[in-house]
């Protein structure tokens, strides 16, 4: 859908392209945090700083979750803290994880056969190096 | 402002923001929002100020929510209002929806065009059908100003039939076309 954004750039400056390829990841990265066990909001941030490069502005990933919950991939429920509030817990419904095995699978070999045709480019930056 | 108030402030401004949806969804979102405040706060030592900034302005977020909406009740309705305006929204993100919104505008006016030119002939039946001069046809359609007396008229009544079909089909097509557009991009945004 967003095919212009990438021609309109400097091409030293992929800043905007990362961009988008970071966009468009955050919706499985989002599910794969809640692979192993619920989590509320903030940890999910949290969780995708520690265990992956996918630092989100903390704004972004709320409608997400909210967007995952309609189309049935999350389920919600509100557990008191002792933090004085209660927090909203996400954990996948058996449609999430049967949809994100499919991501999984999918990422995997998408990453694997782009990698391989990338393989020349970063070679040849080693031996400039 | 002090804390509290810039907390209360930007509040207001999401409340109002996600209006169009209802009070359950919008409390919900509210409520989740202050506890991601307070928690970030609390354990990054930071200030409500830095957290509020690191979330981005009220405005942005509420859109965010408000666009899975948007899309959601359009792929589901048939009111060319409510559609052409998920379209004109996607179509400030994609040269794709551009062309969809222009189709859809486009498609609405030829059919209503039909259906109108129908109803004219009934009304002031002397006003409204097809012209023919020389073999060449030179008007179709509803005229204020009579035709030229070398013109004949020649689909008479039929016209009536005619616009209606060809106008509610037209109608169906346009509704039907950003209908399935809207459904192919939510599955997509859900896909990604």
């Amino acid at each position: 859908m967003s095919k212009s954004t990438l021609n309109d750039q400097d091409p030293a400056q992929p800043d905007r392209w990362e961009a988008q390829l970071r966009k468009g990841a955050v919706e499985m990265a989002a599910l794969a945090s809640l692979w192993q066990r619920r989590l509320y909001g903030l940890e999910i941030i949290r969780y995708l700083e520690t265990h992956s490069q996918l630092a989100l502005a903390e704004g972004t990933i709320y409608p997400v979750l909210n967007r995952l919950k309609v189309e049935g991939l999350l389920t919600s429920e509100w557990v008191e803290a002792e933090a004085g509030h209660p927090r909203k817990y996400y954990s996948l419904t058996e449609a999430g994880r049967e949809r994100l095995r499919v991501m999984a699978e999918a990422w995997t070999s998408f990453a694997n056969g782009l990698s391989r045709l990338l393989e020349p480019v970063l070679n040849e930056k080693e031996k400039v190096q | 402002m002090n804390t509290n108030n810039q907390m209360e402030s930007y509040l207001a401004t999401l409340r109002l923001q996600l209006a169009p949806l209802t009070l359950s969804e919008r409390e919900e979102i509210v409520m989740e929002i202050v506890a991601h405040v307070r928690d970030s706060a609390e354990q990054s030592g930071a200030s409500v100020e830095a957290v509020l900034t690191r979330l981005g302005p009220a405005e942005a977020l509420a859109s965010q929510y408000r666009d899975g909406l948007l899309i959601r009740r359009a792929s589901r309705s048939f009111s060319p209002i409510v559609l052409l305006r998920a379209t004109m929204r996607l179509a400030t993100r994609s040269v794709a929806w551009i062309f969809v919104f222009f189709l859809g505008v486009f498609g609405y006016s030829f059919g209503a065009g039909f259906v109108i030119i129908a109803f004219a002939k009934m009304i002031v039946p002397s006003h409204a059908g097809a012209w023919v001069q020389n073999g060449r046809m030179i008007g179709f359609g509803a005229f204020e100003y009579g035709m030229p007396s070398s013109a004949h008229e020649v689909l008479g009544l039929w016209i009536i039939p005619l616009g209606l079909t060809a106008g509610s089909l037209t109608l169906l097509l346009t509704t039907f076309l950003i209908r399935n557009s809207l459904r192919v991009s939510r599955l997509a945004q859900s896909r990604l």
